[in-house]
């Protein structure tokens, strides 16, 4: 764009037309600190057991019933720059560690809150981020000291049991203990000798009707479509794998029959015939009963598939087939030849059935056997399902986490409220501008017991001073109780709420940072809104947008 | 009514003091917003981009690039000093801001009266007198002397990201320029590849000595993992390929098809048994050597299965700047056809794996016996913070990069800014003249005043007090940004490189004498069709 004489003085002038620039305290500072508090308001209220569930639609008019923050900040499309880095924090959570995200959410917003407090108090947003620091290190040098369970043994159901329990149990309570059970079982029972837990392992599929208490584990894999063939049975099913249509082979280069006689018309059909009988024979007598393929199978070779008794799968995606290959111990033929005897699977049932309405192909390997399980969930709404499936993500995740590391921390708040507890004196120790800052970390640490009484409709105040009087007599297993008719406080040993080490470490330092990096930015400046067409008609009213 | 409204009426100008007003108020602006990024305790400023995107950054030079700045005169500071970024790396805010500075100071001097002429004039002569004292401090530096690098690279670093990402950024960079390093040869920096890794945090970053891809073997029965590997770099097409005319088969029967078939493939295949061929015979049955095939061009599934089945892992489709590191870091020559393979030009890595972050697949190359060519591995846990310490890591290569080439260091910490304005005030000027050699004496201070005010100190203390310093003996003097008291540069070792410095004072002092010198700004154009 062509340059102008400008008229006006100042920065702004001097920028293209439409971009935004925003400088000094009060515009960016306190700007953003007003964004990422009001955006973590409205996820505060889905955090922890009694959390409620939120009802997201999103551009896609796609309605989402959830308390998962992942999945709202996902849904949402967070456009204030600010909270934008708050939801980047939480979502390397997600990655990192699979759960926690709203932890980073409610810590970093609280931390920013605090600093608006120091700010007005005199301090600069440098030595606020000093201080925050020096508590972060300080609390990742505690939370060690905390550890007060280990998992000795993974391979043991019911002490993975409560790991996976209390991650569930903030996302479906009442459902945590036949949830759990389910995702144990499924990620115990396929847990790989040596090499690392992989969570696309544990397969999820979602079938409409009945209840949550019908689901079940299948070791093996399931998928929601029908057979080719009029064989839909199969035990003790040799498998063999193909990437290729099975059907006469084409070549690269393109073919033309040449023909110059009736005869030669006739011979060349029954050739062709003749030879894809031998093909696939070959297939039958290298003993393979169940043909998997990625690629579309012709009617010709059904009909020899179906006349040899064997059954055939047809799989649109690779990575389903490569996930039949790891079931069932099986390797890929990127052509139709005859497979050898080490490259066929073995599944003990392969056999289509019918769920509700829903027809589905369940390949069953034996129990111990499959490195790939299944959980089949059945309820009554695709929204109810779609929920329980992220509770089985989360529970999956905390699995693999403890796979990794089986250290374990008191849940329920216990850790949290001990950190601030020791944050806290530590503050006093100080000497410097920073104990300020240190003292307000550790009073960010305590929001997250307000927040489990605001949700459960307690007093947080009350609740806060009994567990610090308990913590101070050294009961340090002392965390928030939900449940109705008790004084609020409950020893989490008792009732075996845990939460990972690995997880509340890795969230400390993201929200941290997320904080640190908010504050420290004096100045934004804002380009025009790429042009384009609006995405999404209904506008979602973001909190955060002003 | 000025002339060229007669001409053109549909023309825009300023004249005059008008014109000049606007230059200096163009200059004083982009500096006041560029002043809070300067030096190590600056803060961060966020960009929004029109997709959305988010870059937290203090880099001068980024910003410069991505704040679409429309004012004509500041867009030519910003040209100015972008393009000396690209010269020698660093030092974009610091030109900005005496630009500024400079402009600032002889908006006073002109309002008295005093012709922009005499000025410049000044300004030519500060400028030599800048390079005389430049000299006089220059230290030479031995640029094998890992100790001297580090404290460069970290001094360069540390006003980029957080302390202690740059102590670590500095070792890597340091630890990276050491491994191509060779001895009277010009540094190559494009041998320093740089990969980025959404994972962790920013302090699990790493130097790899060998090389780092952004994609791994398609094959899912290939081997993720090998160590004592023979590599061949190749550009040999391993999939099919239609030929260039139009060709077809002809065939009456079933078996002639299949034939036609099989010696289709044939002539792929043959290529990849004679990979397999070189397999064999370097890594015969039973030792604990493998091979691994890294192909610029494509492997078809076909191809990739016959690879898998003898244990080789394939690569396909990499980088073609790839391949060229390949030979370097690894060893061996890059093949382009199968026909001439021979056990010499492989080359050798001590373990390749593969690693995989979600959907992402990274295969390492790394235990090389002599790398020429190493993989800084980036981690971070966003990408703006990735892209930070990308520009960073950019900014601290060139340091390293100027030092081999000038052989001679500065101090840091404002020491040479403090003794040259001292050395300006000194001066003996018999003109006019010597107002704009005080102007530029009182101006060079204006980095040293930023980076103490953006610590939190009171400049005018800070300044008054090292300049009481500086005056005693020959002694350099900085300033000490973390208790707003004087320091020894060369004992903290903090150190700014010769060409940065040099560059500062010229392009600074050439852009302000330009833009004092105009008199009338003016846009002759179709102004009336569109924008």
């Amino acid at each position: 764009m062509a340059l102008h004489v400008p008229k006006a003085p100042g920065f702004a002038s001097m920028l293209k037309d439409g971009s935004r620039h925003f400088s000094g305290m009060e515009e960016s500072v306190y700007r953003n600190i007003k964004a990422c508090k009001e955006f973590a308001e409205s996820l505060k209220s889905a955090y922890g057991p009694c959390g409620m569930n939120k009802m997201v639609i999103n551009h896609l008019e796609k309605l989402f019933v959830t308390n998962d923050a992942a999945t709202i900040m996902q849904e949402l499309d967070v456009e204030h720059p600010a909270a934008k880095i708050m939801v980047m924090a939480s979502q390397m959570q997600e990655q990192e560690v699979g759960d926690g995200t709203n932890f980073v959410i409610i810590f970093c917003a609280a931390l920013l809150e605090a600093a608006g407090d120091l700010l007005q108090m005199g301090l600069t947003p440098s030595e606020i981020v000093g201080g925050y620091e020096m508590a972060l290190d300080k609390a990742l040098e505690i939370l060690p000291t905390l550890v007060f369970d280990e998992i000795k043994d993974y391979r043991n159901e019911a002490e993975v049991l409560k790991v996976v329990r209390s991650a569930v149990m903030s996302k479906q309570l009442g459902n945590e203990d036949n949830l759990a059970k389910l995702i144990t079982k499924a990620c115990v029972s396929i847990l790989p000798e040596n090499t690392a837990f992989n969570v696309d392992n544990v397969r999820v599929c979602k079938i409409l009707g009945s209840g949550l208490g019908n689901s079940e584990v299948v070791h093996g894999l399931v998928f929601k479509r029908n057979v080719e063939s009029t064989i839909i049975k199969k035990n003790k099913a040799k498998i063999a794998v193909f990437s290729c249509p099975i059907d006469i082979a084409q070549t690269e280069t393109k073919g033309t029959v040449l023909i110059k006689s009736a005869k030669e018309l006739k011979n060349f059909s029954a050739g062709e015939e003749t030879l894809l009988e031998n093909q696939i024979k070959d297939i039958v007598d290298a003993g393979v009963n169940v043909v998997v393929s990625g690629g579309k199978i012709g009617d010709m070779a059904m009909h020899f598939l179906n006349k040899y008794d064997i059954m055939a799968v047809r799989l649109l995606s690779k990575f389903d087939l490569r996930r039949v290959c790891k079931a069932t111990n099986s390797s890929v033929y990127p052509k139709l030849e005859k497979p050898s005897v080490e490259d066929l699977g073995y599944a003990d049932d392969v056999y289509v059935d019918e769920v509700g309405d829903t027809a589905i192909v369940v390949f069953r390997v034996g129990t111990n056997e499959s490195r790939i399980s299944t959980i089949v969930l059945r309820g009554a709404t695709d929204n109810y399902l779609d929920d329980l499936e992220r509770a089985v993500n989360d529970g999956v995740n905390a699995f693999k986490a403890v796979t990794r590391d089986q250290k374990l921390l008191p849940g329920a708040g216990a850790v949290e409220l001990e950190l601030a507890r020791q944050i806290s004196s530590y503050g006093d120790t100080l000497p410097g501008l920073e104990q300020y800052s240190v003292k307000k970390y550790a009073s960010a640490l305590e929001s997250f017991i307000k927040v489990f009484s605001d949700n459960s409709g307690m007093k947080a105040s009350e609740v806060l001073a009994k567990l610090y009087a308990l913590h101070h007599e050294g009961k340090t297993t002392y965390g928030f109780n939900i449940e109705d008719g008790s004084d609020g406080t409950v020893d989490v040993k008792d009732i075996g709420i845990v939460d990972i080490y690995l997880g509340k470490q890795w969230a400390i330092q993201y929200a941290t940072n997320a904080a640190s990096t908010i504050l420290q930015v004096d100045q934004i400046i804002m380009a025009k809104r790429a042009g384009g067409p609006k995405a999404r008609p209904v506008k979602g009213n973001d909190a955060d947008d002003d | 009514m000025a002339a060229i409204n007669i001409l053109n009426p549909k023309a825009e100008f300023a004249r005059a003091a008008q014109a000049l007003s606007i230059n200096i108020s163009a200059a004083r602006g982009i500096s006041e917003v560029m002043k809070s990024n300067l030096g190590p305790k600056g803060t961060m400023k966020m960009l929004v981009s029109g997709a959305g995107d988010i870059k937290v950054t203090k880099d001068g030079n980024v910003l410069l690039h991505e704040m679409q700045i429309q004012h004509p005169t500041a867009s030519l500071i910003a040209k100015a000093s972008t393009a000396h970024d690209d010269i020698v790396g660093d030092g974009t805010t610091s030109i900005v801001l005496l630009i500024g500075e400079i402009m600032k100071q002889a908006d006073g001097l002109i309002g008295e009266g005093v012709h922009p002429r005499v000025i410049t004039d000044g300004l030519e002569i500060a400028r030599e007198e800048a390079m005389k004292v430049l000299d006089l401090m220059a230290t030479p530096a031995d640029c094998t002397d890992r100790e001297v690098l580090i404290n460069l690279a970290r001094t360069s670093l540390r006003t980029k990201v957080h302390r202690k990402l740059a102590d670590l950024l500095a070792d890597i960079c340091v630890d990276a320029v050491q491994c191509i390093y060779e001895n009277g040869k010009p540094l190559d920096l494009h041998m320093i590849e740089m990969m980025e890794m959404q994972h962790r945090n920013e302090l699990q970053s790493t130097l790899v000595k060998g090389l780092v891809m952004d994609h791994g073997g398609r094959h899912p029965d290939m081997p993720k993992s090998l160590t004592n590997c023979y590599i061949l770099t190749c550009n040999v097409s391993l999939e099919f390929e239609k030929t260039e005319v139009n060709s077809g088969f002809f065939y009456s029967t079933a078996e002639a098809r299949e034939k036609l078939l099989a010696s289709e493939r044939e002539f792929i295949e043959q290529r990849v048994r004679k990979i397999i061929a070189l397999k064999k015979e370097v890594c015969p049955a039973g030792s604990d050597k493998n091979f691994v095939v890294i192909n610029q061009k494509g492997i078809d599934p076909l191809s990739l299965d016959l690879l898998s089945k003898e244990g080789i892992l394939g690569l396909r489709r990499a980088k073609r700047r790839n391949m060229e590191r390949l030979s370097l870091a690894c060893g061996g020559t890059a093949m382009n056809s199968v026909d001439d393979l021979t056990p010499e030009c492989l080359g050798y890595a001590g373990s390749v794996y593969e690693h995989v972050i979600g959907e992402d697949k990274f295969t390492f190359v790394e235990e090389c016996r002599n790398p020429k060519s190493v993989t800084m591995l980036l981690k971070g846990p966003t990408k703006h913070s990735m892209a930070q310490m990308k520009d960073a890591v950019r900014d601290g290569l060139r340091s390293l990069f100027n030092v081999c080439q000038d052989g001679v260091l500065v101090p840091g910490a404002g020491a040479y800014e403090l003794a040259l304005s001292k050395s300006l005030e000194n001066l003996q000027v018999q003109s006019r003249s010597v107002l704009g050699v005080k102007l530029f004496a009182r101006a060079i201070l204006i980095i040293p005043k930023v980076l103490v005010t953006n610590a939190g100190h009171d400049a005018h203390d800070v300044i008054l007090k090292s300049m009481q310093c500086n005056g005693q003996g020959d002694t350099v003097v900085g300033l000490d940004l973390d208790t707003g008291d004087t320091l020894l540069p060369s004992a903290a070792g903090i150190f700014d490189n010769y060409s940065v410095k040099k560059q500062i004072i010229d392009a600074s002092i050439v852009v302000a004498s330009n833009l004092l010198l105009c008199d009338e700004i003016m846009r002759a154009g179709l102004s009336s069709l569109k924008g």
